[in-house]
């Protein structure tokens, strides 16, 4: 990225620490969703879907992490952890909901 | 970020390995060292003699001694010798102690008596520093493993940056200045990947259950004991009837683990309420018997009559996974050469990292080598970068001299050895402050070197541990540590010589040329 | 485990020849299509045969392991000297060639 040291913008300053936020937090909130849903829908004992809901969910903070300084705006980085998350916990919530 | 994906995982590559490359450093660095850590305590304690192992002779020995000094104590703990670690540890709670009421001790395998060794934290510093960072519970846990995330990141964003990964997957040039530099941390970073990958991956692995915790609370609400329970197994905990009970001799008992399992290697062995109707035994296998590291599951015996109570291990392939990774990761398992690639590796992950802080301050430096002059922001990359570096080395090296000319018998000298580690490396971060950034390096470099390269000489000295001695006794864990601490004075010192020598690169070239060519280094990796 | 180390380091030497830049720096030749991809082919088939000593000498999880172990030693080694002992490297090449064989046939390997 080109960029002259002290010269940047503070809207580009302000969208890059929205996009870290987005990464930190929002990408930590997708993948704990993540976790939970694997480890309540896995068809296998629940220390093991556990176990493997909290494996597989770097991959998810993974991706999130990427998506969130690859996507067109700050905005788009926030819309694209939320709404999986909310979809996810969402789904979370019926599934808990239907186990006890 | 609107240039396209490559363009925004390049710079989120850069950014993050900048901000994250001091710290990834040092937790690379001292995790390499952890590989020979039991190595690093036995040069450190020079005290403990190496004896011919025997298991069932060593357990009777550590059963004499606590019967002796702690006929009383809730719990015994047991570790026998083994190849690697000479001691023979017994540790007990004392009686209504709490947490913090644990004795340990160690003892000479062939006699049985309390071995007076120097305390000193030893290869176990460098150890738990790179996962705790020497920081209040838990928060260097919680920085490192996000440090582990941010390597992740940093990985995978370089694997899709590096645009010609596979063509130029052979490809080093060297003696072309930052092209060099650039081909050496792709190189190091590419060819080495598999470990790499698995190395930070499992990082967060072993840390999940703190770092991740939410599927444990979805699943078991606040009955996290339950959880760990399920994992590993309830632990068969006994209370004592206060009836007094003789116990077998632990060495009948080993046998009985030897009838089960045949060349089993034991990890440690836990005595539940000794001298009581209610003994119980447990005999626990040692982590490199098999690559995946579990904790639970051993053979439980009766204390008094020598009944089995119960023998466990986990089958089930999530665990076997996750306790793979662990595995793959503490590299217990793992003999003498391969222990010796892990070592290797480890160099190599820290290599990469340290590249890449050479590369990030190079490239921008090159932009400004005209003017004469660098702005704050590069000069304090600068002091950070040959502070986290050179500095580190110093660190360390000052730990190990620290260890051998601390007197024995000095109060608290585990804790000042430690302190040694901080107080050099501060006071490079001052000197780095201090001098011009090529002076600092060679000074850093140099002096590291000279450290490390006499440490042989120091422990000769000190002690009567030289290479000579520890060559003709076959004692390779001792000599290894010189020879290591030699070799990298050597190395050390070829790095210190090039710094010493005023930069090449800018000579070859016309000024606009050069900043032309380094300006395409980077847009040519990522087009 | 030695043969499989030579194995894989034959294997990626073989590989590197594959590449047209990298053969016309080492063998000083110009190569035809045909031989990059027989050298290919050959590349990975020692990779192959490097896995299978691997798995069997310590079945498929240690063997895995020490595999990938061995084949970044060996790769590592192989890059980084290459600019500055490429005959070296070649005569190496030449000696896994025919010592990895050997030691498979062998009974003691």
């Amino acid at each position: 990225m080109k960029s002259k040291a002290a010269g940047l913008p503070l809207s580009y300053r302000l969208a890059v620490t929205s996009r870290c936020l987005a990464a930190v937090f929002g990408g930590y909130l997708l993948a704990s969703m993540s976790s939970v849903c694997i480890s309540l829908l896995a068809p296998i004992p629940k220390a093991e879907a556990v176990i493997s809901g909290m494996m597989l969910s770097f991959l998810f903070y993974l991706v999130a992490f990427l998506w969130c300084f690859a996507s067109r705006s700050a905005w788009q980085a926030w819309l694209g952890v939320l709404l999986p998350s909310l979809v996810l916990g969402a789904i979370n919530g019926l599934a808990y909901w239907m186990k006890s | 970020m609107k240039e396209g994906f490559r363009q925004a995982m390049a710079w989120l590559h850069t950014w993050t390995g900048l901000i994250f490359g001091w710290l990834l450093f040092a937790i690379f660095l001292t995790g390499t060292l952890s590989y020979f850590k039991e190595e690093i305590t036995h040069w450190a304690q020079p005290e403990v003699p190496t004896r011919a192992l025997d298991p069932a002779a060593s357990l009777a020995l550590a059963q004499t001694y606590l019967q002796e000094h702690a006929p009383n104590a809730g719990s015994w703990f047991i570790r026998l010798p083994e190849a690697r670690e000479p001691a023979l540890s017994v540790g007990w709670r004392a009686e209504g102690a709490g947490r913090r009421g644990f004795i340990d001790k160690t003892l000479d395998p062939a006699t049985g008596e309390e071995v007076q060794a120097r305390e000193t934290r030893g290869g176990d510093f460098f150890y738990r520093f790179h996962f705790q960072l020497e920081m209040p519970h838990p928060w260097g846990r919680w920085l490192s493993t996000f440090a582990a995330f941010i390597m992740l990141l940093g990985l995978v964003t370089g694997i899709i940056t590096h645009k010609k990964i596979f063509k130029e997957f052979f490809t080093f040039r060297p003696g072309k200045g930052q092209r060099s530099w650039l081909d050496g941390h792709n190189a190091i970073g590419v060819l080495v990947l598999p470990f790499h990958l698995m190395i930070s991956y499992s990082s967060l692995v072993i840390f999940m259950s703190m770092v991740m915790p939410a599927s444990i609370i979805a699943s078991y609400g606040d009955n996290t004991r339950g959880f760990f329970n399920d994992l590993f197994g309830a632990p068969r905990e006994v209370k004592a009837t206060g009836v007094a009970a003789p116990m077998l001799p632990l060495p009948t008992l080993y046998e009985k683990v030897q009838e089960q399992a045949p060349g089993t290697r034991l990890g440690w062995i836990e005595v539940q309420n000794p001298g009581d109707q209610n003994a119980r035994v447990r005999f626990t296998r040692h982590a490199g018997d098999r690559i995946a590291h579990m904790r639970g599951g051993g053979w439980t015996y009766d204390g008094v009559n020598g009944e089995l109570q119960g023998a466990s291990t986990i089958e089930a392939t999530p665990m076997l996974i996750s306790g793979g990774m662990y595995g793959l990761h503490m590299g217990v398992f793992a003999g003498p050469w391969l222990r010796w690639l892990y070592f290797f590796f480890g160099l190599a992950g820290t290599a990469v990292i340290g590249t890449g802080l050479v590369l990030w301050l190079g490239k921008r430096q090159l932009k400004h080598a005209k003017s004469g002059s660098q702005p704050g922001e590069l000069r304090l990359v600068e002091v950070l970068n040959i502070a986290s570096m050179s500095g580190l080395l110093l660190g360390v090296a000052a730990f190990f001299w620290a260890n051998r000319l601390l007197p024995v018998g000095l109060e608290g000298r585990a804790g000042w050895e430690v302190n040694s580690f901080f107080l050099l490396w501060g006071l490079s971060v001052l000197h780095a402050m201090l001098r011009p950034g090529r002076r600092a390096w060679a000074e850093q470099l140099g002096l590291a070197a000279l450290l490390w390269g006499t440490l042989p000489l120091l422990n000769q000295l000190t002690t009567g541990h030289g290479l000579v001695h520890s060559i003709a006794a076959g004692d390779w864990a001792m000599a290894g540590v010189d020879l290591t601490a030699l070799g990298s004075g050597l190395f050390l010192a070829w790095a210190a010589m090039k710094m010493w020598r005023p930069p090449v690169v800018a000579a070859k070239r016309a000024p606009k040329a050069a900043k032309a060519a380094s300006a395409n280094l980077i847009e040519s990796e990522v087009n | 485990m030695l043969a499989v180390a030579l194995f894989g380091f034959a294997g990626f030497a073989i590989l590197c020849l594959s590449m047209e830049k990298h053969y016309k720096d080492l063998l000083s030749a110009a190569p035809s299509a045909a031989r990059l991809r027989s050298l290919r082919v050959g590349g990975w088939l020692l990779l192959l045969v490097a896995l299978w000593l691997a798995v069997r000498h310590s079945g498929w999880a240690m063997g895995l392991v020490e595999l990938f172990a061995v084949l970044m030693a060996g790769v590592t080694f192989w890059v980084f000297l290459l600019p500055y002992k490429p005959r070296l490297l070649l005569g190496a090449l030449a000696i896994s060639l025919v010592l990895g064989p050997v030691l498979v046939v062998l009974p003691s390997a």
